[in-house]
């Protein structure tokens, strides 16, 4: 399928937050109550609309477990995007924050657009976290901000989506140097401009599988 | 196990439900052949075990060269304890296993360890929350095993993947004792060094087979390069879980006959024969995801299914693999490693 743009996303945070539940519901629009735990690194991919433009996100969940941070390290570099999970009902999840950030600005292009996530806002009865905390992180360190639930779906889409534009935006005021591909950003193929039959389904979900 | 079953079942003979691909034809058709393959091996094995009152295996070539042919279901407790020296540690720490299991644990190893409870093997029926009956009990078991690892070695504590290890040990080996001692075996004898805080064993192990894929397949390596490709996207879980949750079950089985022989540069051979069987394909990729999306089903197509075949093929399809070279890669690549870290 073609696209205007691809946007490399990835998402980072403590182990059992969430990340493999969030990207399975924003590729396949689903929740799997028992997923199985990250090794390494997955991957997933699904075409969005902004501004009319067919944008391909191509997203690599790690895993959160400390020992694997020397391997995923890597791959924060070439991240144009980077979710930051933490879990509402734990609060751990959310002291770790800043080790997750000073990672992620370390190792990662200065213009990286970070979200960051309060997750399993379904489990209000056992939320650990308030939602003013996790704004005022955000504001304090100038990302942006919301809480969702994979289970549930609430606001997932959002999330994914508030980062692209975030990210289109500064392409178009010209922050990112899209010709540079550790950035994070790609051009599609030219050809695929010019052909208005493919530009039909807005962020009609698609595994990896395949296409690009 | 497999002679009484079912080759239509859609949950597999270790309990694992077959993925929805899952390609029965091709299985059953498989399995047809290899039925009677496990009966001559049985037959063999039953010859070499039945001579030993004690039932002790001695290793030697031709005990090596029985288990790549693959160890029977009903011997493989047995045989694994025996040639890893798994059964030496268990006789000559008695009671330990139960010290370990009972002691005052960490709390935040505590932690780690339920929080994976049921991310193991959540489609294993042993492993499902929901059955109560004590044969599905494998959860308690998969629990006592870690803790008690992690409180022998402190160093390591509790990995990810370890979980995964010992969730496949418990349905195969069935005791948690013999588990324990399998797996202390694996960590301190027979790997490098994969589950430390840092796994630097498993990122040199990485840069390892990336350099000996390199050796045999320079155009497979131009091409990963060209793509970006990283030896650590597709091969972190091939060595963090020996092959286990990626590999079919029987086929890993199979190779863990070989791994608690050998120890770990049987790992390689299956990384460089997995490359070689798909390198035409490989090559045939323009982008990123395809690449990733061939590694990913390589691990699960007709040339791994056919378990008998596969291990033969990871003794010959690599070529020579001499335990000098592999040492000398192992040097110079960790020293890539800590050196990258540094900057
Ligand atoms: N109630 C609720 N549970 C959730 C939600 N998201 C995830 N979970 C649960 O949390 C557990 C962990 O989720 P994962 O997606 O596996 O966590 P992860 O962040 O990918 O963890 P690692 O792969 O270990 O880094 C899962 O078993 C889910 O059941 C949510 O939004 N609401
Ligand atoms: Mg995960």
């Amino acid at each position: 399928m073609s696209y205007a743009y691809l946007f490399k996303y990835i998402i980072i945070g403590d182990t059992g937050v969430g990340k493999s539940c969030l990207l399975l519901q924003f590729t396949d629009k689903r929740f799997q109550p028992v997923h199985d735990l990250t090794i390494g690194v997955e991957f997933g991919a699904r075409m969005i609309t902004i501004d009319g433009k067919q944008i391909k996100l191509q997203i690599w969940d790690t895993a959160g477990q400390e020992s694997f941070r020397s391997i995923t390290r890597s791959y924060y570099r070439g991240a144009a995007g980077a979710l930051l999970v933490y879990d509402i009902t734990r609060r751990d999840t959310f002291n770790h924050l800043t080790t997750w950030l000073e990672d992620a600005r370390q190792h990662s292009s200065s213009n990286m657009v970070i979200m960051l996530i309060g997750n399993k806002s379904d489990l209000e009865a056992r939320r650990d976290v308030k939602k003013e905390e996790g704004e005022a992180f955000a504001r304090e360190h100038g990302l942006i901000f919301m809480e969702t639930s994979a289970k549930t779906a609430a606001n997932v889409e959002e999330a994914f989506i508030n980062t692209a534009k975030e990210i289109y935006q500064k392409i178009q005021d010209g922050v990112f140097d899209i010709n540079n591909e550790a950035n994070g950003i790609k051009i599609g193929p030219q050809h695929s401009l010019t052909n208005p039959g493919m530009s039909s389904s807005s962020g009609g979900g698609n595994q990896s599988s395949g296409c690009c | 196990m497999a002679d009484i079953e079912d080759f239509r079942s859609s949950v597999d003979p270790y309990g694992f439900k077959r993925t929805e691909n899952f390609d029965y034809d091709c299985y059953e058709q498989f399995m047809s052949k290899y039925l009677s393959v496990l009966a001559r091996r049985r037959s063999k094995w039953e010859r070499i075990l039945g001579m030993k009152a004690n039932g002790h295996v001695v290793r030697s070539n031709k005990i090596k060269r029985y288990v790549r042919k693959g160890i029977p279901s009903v011997f493989r407790a047995q045989v694994w304890m025996e040639v890893s020296g798994a059964e030496y540690h268990r006789r000559s720490n008695p009671g330990l296993y139960e010290a370990m299991r009972i002691a005052c644990h960490d709390k935040d190893l505590i932690e780690v360890i339920v929080t994976d409870l049921d991310r193991t093997f959540p489609d294993n029926i042993y492993f499902q929350a929901e059955t109560s009956s004590e044969k599905y009990a494998k959860r308690q078991s998969l629990f006592n095993v870690l803790i008690a690892l992690g409180q022998k070695n402190q160093k390591v504590g509790y990995c990810q993947g370890l979980n995964f290890i010992a969730g496949l040990l418990l349905i195969v080996v069935k005791d948690e004792e013999k588990v324990f001692w399998l797996m202390d075996t694996l960590i301190n004898d027979l790997l490098p060094d994969y589950y430390s805080r840092d796994m630097l064993g498993v990122q040199t192990d990485q840069e390892v087979l990336g350099e000996l894929v390199k050796e045999r397949m320079p155009d497979v390596t131009r091409m990963l390069d060209a793509v970006g490709v990283a030896w650590a996207l597709v091969s972190t879980k091939w060595f963090i879980c020996l092959y286990c949750d990626v590999l079919p079950t029987e086929t890993v089985l199979r190779l863990w006959d070989c791994i608690f022989y050998e120890g770990s540069k049987v790992l390689f051979r299956v990384g460089i024969t997995l490359v070689k069987h798909n390198r035409a394909k490989i090559l045939n990729c323009r982008s990123f995801p395809e690449v990733v999306n061939i590694f990913k089903e390589s691990t699960n197509d007709k040339f791994v299914i056919n378990c008998h075949q596969f291990i033969q093929a990871i003794f010959s399809e690599p070529g020579s693999l001499s335990r000098s070279h592999i040492d000398e890669l192992r040097e110079q690549c960790q020293q890539r490693v800590v050196d990258n870290k540094h900057h």
